[in-house]
């Protein structure tokens, strides 16, 4: 039997902590994973250790569907070298199904340039030195 | 020049505190959002009562990592937040910062808080842990230097070296610390310490030992500032701000470049309390008088007055009460009730300023002091953290 690898060690580079470890084991199993609240049912993100909209702190991890629509979009045409980018990149903030307002960003793939604003997108995985990588691309039928 | 305007007008109405551990496995970020949220409510106050949020997370707070104000901002979606800061981390700097917003009407109602997270290279635990690695360091690489931590082994040699102090004197601080510690459930360390035992202790920078030095904890404070006519409409005795002062000369952090013992920031902050306060050391019921380091206690006792230059030592033996093992200035009044930073945790004086409020407000429990009036504190060493204040319970409530 082997130990598994901490998940803090698939992903050295990232901010991991007690408040958001979540998100990155989620990534491990390629969902999309934020606290929400177990007082009022809400979702936040980033993932702080209270609800902020009623101060609770009685969180649960939840997964999303990892749906969406774009709500921001860029298109980086430099910036610091890293495996697995080239420029000029696309960074996308999507707003998430589940709740109004509730918005994660990352890059798009199968996406030419800019992504256009409203556009509807789902979660693709990218590997980032083995471990898995969220990204966005459009939703089958969804035009750019 | 300097006056005092703006004295008695700014109030304590609410505290908050996680109390400490030497053994948390939470964020930093977590802490201070629940002694925030804690003091608000102790306020009785809501969200969008907080027009100010002052952290003592800025330039210089080796031991601290976020959240500064902003993020606490967006933790707690505080809506009408009118003026945003982080400060020094020692905490009558933001507290002034906090007092001065109020005053001058850049808002009426101020968040401030302040918490201590170990960092890996505080705690050996804590560089162990795999959750503490992506956060600020030391901006000079131990070991050639004396400076912050270093600084004070440094010039307690020269302390030591030029006044008639033994480790026992040292020892009497550590002892009171731990004695006052042990009544209170927030203290990190609560069990025993006798002089024996802090003597037998390990030295780490010699001349300081283990028991010199104050504890790394994990833990936060937070406290509502208001106006002090605002506060007398909220639930608790409002506690006053009767003056409060920082002092640096002019080497300032360049700790091993300081000119002499003789003058230094306490002797700064003291000039300033003695000019900007009605009140003397006759009328301080309770003293809250730094340990970070044992033999800043000392220098303190010498630079407020209570005793010449060079007198520490037989005050301390004056003052303490061999029963009680702990010190009670001219028989009455306690020193560092809370435990100090010696046990209770290296707060950079947070535990002390809410455990002053509790006294002064009569919310201090099993531990209160009976019916204080002033409360004297002096905060912090010999450099950039020179602080001190006086509170007062407000009685025109």
């Amino acid at each position: 039997m082997t130990t598994p690898i901490p998940v803090w060690e698939r992903y050295p580079a990232a901010p991991i902590d007690q408040d958001n470890v979540a998100l990155y084991k989620g990534w491990l199993r390629h969902e999309l994973t934020l606290p929400r609240c177990g007082n009022c049912g809400k979702w936040h993100a980033p993932s702080y250790p209270l609800c902020p909209f009623c101060w609770s702190f009685d969180l649960i991890p939840t997964p999303l569907s990892g749906r969406g629509t774009v709500h921001l979009s860029i298109l980086l045409h430099q910036g610091p070298s890293a495996k697995g980018v080239s420029y000029p990149y696309p960074v996308v903030t999507v707003e998430l199904a589940e709740q109004a307002g509730l918005r994660f960003t990352s890059t798009a793939v199968e996406g030419c340039g800019r992504l256009a604003i409203g556009t509807p997108v789902e979660l693709a995985w990218l590997d980032r030195d083995g471990a898995p990588f969220p990204a966005f691309r459009p939703r089958d039928g969804a035009t750019q | 020049m300097t006056g005092n305007r703006i004295q008695d007008r700014i109030a304590i109405a609410g505290v908050g505190s996680t109390g400490y551990t030497r053994d948390g496995n939470r964020t930093a970020r977590s802490l201070a959002a629940e002694a925030a949220v804690s003091a608000i409510r102790d306020a009785g106050l809501d969200r969008a009562d907080i027009g100010g949020v002052i952290s003592s997370a800025g330039v210089g707070s080796w031991t601290i990592v976020p959240p500064g104000a902003t993020e606490m901002v967006a933790m707690l979606r505080l809506p009408n937040v009118t003026y945003f800061g982080d400060g020094n981390p020692v905490i009558v700097s933001p507290l002034l910062d906090a007092m001065h917003a109020i005053y001058s009407g850049t808002c009426d109602t101020v968040l401030l808080y302040h918490y201590n997270y170990r960092t890996p290279f505080s705690s050996r635990r804590a560089a162990d842990d795999p959750f503490r690695r992506h956060i600020r360091g030391y901006d000079n690489l131990p070991p050639e230097n004396a400076r912050n931590a270093a600084a004070y082994a440094a010039w307690a040699s020269r302390y030591l070296h030029e006044n008639s102090i033994d480790r026992e004197h040292l020892g009497r601080v550590a002892v009171n610390s731990r004695t006052n510690a042990r009544s209170n459930p927030l203290a990190a360390m609560r069990s025993p310490l006798t002089l024996d035992e802090y003597l037998a202790a390990r030295l780490v920078r010699e001349p300081l030992g283990m028991l010199d030095m104050d504890l790394p904890v994990d833990g936060a404070e937070a406290f509502i500032l208001t106006t002090s006519e605002h506060a007398r409409d909220l639930p608790h005795t409002p506690v006053l701000v009767h003056t409060a002062a920082e002092g640096l000369v002019d080497t300032a952090s360049d700790e091993e470049q300081l000119a002499s013992l003789a003058h230094h920031g306490q002797d700064i902050v003291v000039r300033q309390l003695r000019a900007r306060s009605q009140r003397s050391l006759n009328d301080v019921d309770v003293a809250y008088v730094y340990d970070g380091f044992t033999f800043i206690t000392l220098s303190w006792f010498e630079k407020l007055g209570w005793c010449a230059p060079g007198e520490a030592g037989p005050f301390l033996d004056h003052a303490w009460h061999d029963e009680q093992q702990r010190l009670l200035v001219d028989g009455r009044v306690p020193v560092n009730p809370q435990g100090g930073m010696l046990s209770e945790g290296g707060t950079q004086g947070a535990g002390f300023v809410r455990d002053a409020v509790h006294q002064l407000r009569g919310t201090a429990g099993d531990r209160q002091i009976d019916d204080p009036r002033t409360a004297l504190l002096a905060i912090g060493g010999f450099f950039y953290n020179s602080q001190g204040a006086v509170l007062i319970r407000d009685d025109n409530r």
